[in-house]
């Protein structure tokens, strides 16, 4: 067993505040809240190290949802985002201060910079988790996370190196409330920043490629593969809007061209939240359901009973979904 | 340009079945196919070698039976592949694996001017291997990329990242993830394969080609261990009901009613 740091003078969970828009914003804040947990039980603080030129209202925001220390770096030449920069900076405070625990949030630049941040650490990363824990008995972070196409679960562990890295999906863990009376500490470490030459962000463009409110919404109506063809999947559009709610769609759905790439719900997708969300001809899969999971009440239909959905859903329903479905619209046009 | 394309041999993830006894994957039936995303990454270094001139070495490190992957990759164009297999790399995590991959690049002459792999793979999906391998060979990098234009001794590349759509001026040598808009993969031609698999050479390299030690690669080499596997948790158990479409969409319409989506009162008469 190869010891790159004595694992025993490892403290404190570590977050990195990834701020660059608001749902960005919102994964570090989940992660502060799950931080907060996981720090109680380790009886330790929770940090979050948050780097660019002028951060100081994010840093403000962090403390507000519960971080007890920012350890912030504010400088222009940490204006954009740069992975190669990022990890440097990083590395060099984490080498500094030896956190036992470094969380991210999945987020496109999460995962560009965990990876290169762990390899320059020599740590352990595990990906796009699911549920954080730590093992009573040994102390670790076991780190839950997707196998196997979503089959199965694997609990991660980091024995031997440290920090303990992993990367979180958003919309998995919910945040503290805000609440501005909570007084932290923010921290201004000297850190020499060579910016990496070698790359060049030429320009950078907000990228749209549409306008739904899926995340905002409190009803979604999602379709799967059983909800084809294409014809049938149209019901689902007229369903969301007699609700007042959105169209959701599993990955087959999209690649068959029944609903755009931003309707996606899931591990690669959107992650949802709504009131109420309608299931239609989805077999379940982990990687679809990891989007859906935070639903308040799930209504699944679907033709086979042993589907995996009919296992996470308050109302069950076999049968054909096209035609529930289309019986389901007669009755409630007749009500507008 | 000379490229090297880093490919993994997987299992047709959604043929895949479990073992739920046993927690493990049964292997009987499952095809093995080249990682989609590294099609895509090899499909745009055959683009960029054809138009560029220099050429392609696509490097896999897997059991040897990956070495049909590489055949393959070889038939889609590759110039050259180098198998990185040994008894000891079996368990690696994304750690010891960029580790022994990074190390193969680093003794390929001339040293390659660009590096390519797949965003992620399909069957594990962690996306570690193509940053893991930059950070190692110190190169920068770009993940995500869905544009590639060629100047002098550098490159202009897109990429979505976080809804902004970034453009990137990297000096090479560099390493890029490929994303699926990069560029469609084409057909190998039958012939192509037959030739590739009966008359080219796939090069091996084992630990002490790469001048590794045990403890640096495989499940000795990784920082992470899988403690436990486990078939997700039930949230809900629903009670589930059958009936006819009429009888269905009823119960959604009670249902509706009760969570106050829709009103009683609106009903026409
Ligand atoms: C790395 C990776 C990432 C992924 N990310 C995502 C992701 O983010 N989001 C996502 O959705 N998927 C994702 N997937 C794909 C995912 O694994 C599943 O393949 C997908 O979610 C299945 O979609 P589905 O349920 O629509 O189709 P299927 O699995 O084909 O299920 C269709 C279901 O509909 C039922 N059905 C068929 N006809 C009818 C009918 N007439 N009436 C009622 N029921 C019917 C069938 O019984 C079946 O259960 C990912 C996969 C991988 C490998």
């Amino acid at each position: 067993m190869k010891k790159t740091r004595n694992r025993n003078s490892a403290r404190g969970v570590w977050i990195f505040g990834d701020y660059r828009n608001y749902f960005q914003d919102r994964v570090t804040l989940q992660l502060i809240s799950k931080g907060k947990e996981l720090a109680q039980k380790l009886e330790t603080e929770v940090t979050v190290i948050v780097l660019g030129d002028g951060i100081h209202q994010y840093a403000m925001e962090y403390v507000a949802h519960g971080a007890d220390i920012i350890i912030a770096v504010n400088d222009s030449r940490l204006k954009e985002y740069q992975v190669e920069t990022y990890a440097a900076v990083v590395a060099e405070i984490v080498e500094g201060y030896k956190p036992e625990i470094l969380l991210g949030g999945a987020t496109s630049f999460g995962r560009e910079l965990f990876p290169r941040l762990a390899k320059r650490l020599n740590t352990g990363l595990s990906a796009d988790c699911v549920a954080l824990e730590i093992d009573p008995e040994s102390g670790l972070l076991i780190q839950t996370t997707p196998a196997f196409g979503g089959e199965m679960l694997a609990d991660v562990v980091t024995p031997n190196h440290r920090p303990q890295m992993a990367t979180v999906h958003p919309g998995i863990f919910k945040e503290r409330p805000h609440d501005s009376g909570i007084v932290g500490r923010v921290l201004y470490p000297e850190i020499d920043i060579r910016p990496d030459e070698r790359v060049q962000l030429i320009r950078s463009r907000p990228h749209r490629t549409g306008k739904t409110n899926l995340e905002g919404a409190d009803i979604v109506v999602a379709g799967g593969r059983g909800m084809g063809p294409k014809e049938a999947f149209e019901m689902l559009y007229e369903l969301a809007e007699l609700l007042g709610g959105e169209v959701g769609a599993t990955r087959p759905a999209i690649r068959a061209g029944w609903a755009d790439e931003e309707r996606l719900l899931g591990q690669t997708g959107k992650t949802v939240k709504p009131k109420l969300l309608i299931s239609l001809g989805t077999s379940g899969a982990l990687q679809y359901t990891a989007g859906i999971q935070g639903a308040e009440t799930i209504i699944a239909v679907n033709r086979d009973p042993n589907a995996p959905i009919f296992k996470m859903a308050d109302l069950a329903l076999e049968g054909d979904a096209r035609s529930i479905i289309a019986a389901l619209l007669e009755e409630l046009r007749k009500r507008v | 340009m000379n490229i090297a394309v880093c490919i993994k041999q997987v299992p047709d993830v959604p043929s895949i079945r479990i073992d739920k006894q046993r927690m493990t994957i049964i292997r009987e039936g499952v095809e093995s196919i080249i990682n989609p995303l590294d099609c895509v990454a090899l499909e745009a270094a055959v683009d960029l070698r054809d138009k560029e001139g220099g050429s392609v070495t696509v490097l896999s490190m897997g059991p040897p039976q990956s070495e049909e992957a590489l055949r393959e990759a070889l038939a889609a164009g590759a110039d050259r592949a180098i198998l990185l297999t040994d008894p000891n790399f079996a368990g690696a995590d994304t750690l010891a694996t960029s580790h022994v991959l990074a190390r193969a690049i680093s003794k390929l002459e001339p040293f390659p001017d660009l590096v390519l792999c797949g965003s992620q793979t399909i069957d594990s999906d962690t996306g570690h291997v193509a940053s893991q391998i930059a950070q190692e060979l110190d190169l920068p990098q770009v993940c995500g990329v869905n544009e590639v234009h060629v100047e002098k001794d550098f490159l202009v590349v897109k990429r979505v990242s976080d809804r902004f759509l970034d453009t990137i001026r990297v000096s090479m040598p560099a390493v890029l993830a490929v994303s699926r808009e990069l560029c469609v993969p084409s057909h190998i031609p039958f012939a192509h394969l037959e030739r590739a698999f009966s008359e080219r050479d796939v090069i091996r390299w084992g630990m002490d080609d790469l001048d590794l030690k045990p403890e640096e690669v495989g499940f000795k080499g990784s920082a992470t261990w899988v403690a436990r596997l486990h078939t997700p948790p039930a949230k809900r158990k629903g009670e589930i009901l059958s009936g006819s479409p009429q009888i269905l969409a009823g119960y959604l319409v009670k249902k509706l009613e009760a969570m106050g989506i829709i009103d009683e009162e609106d009903k026409k008469p």
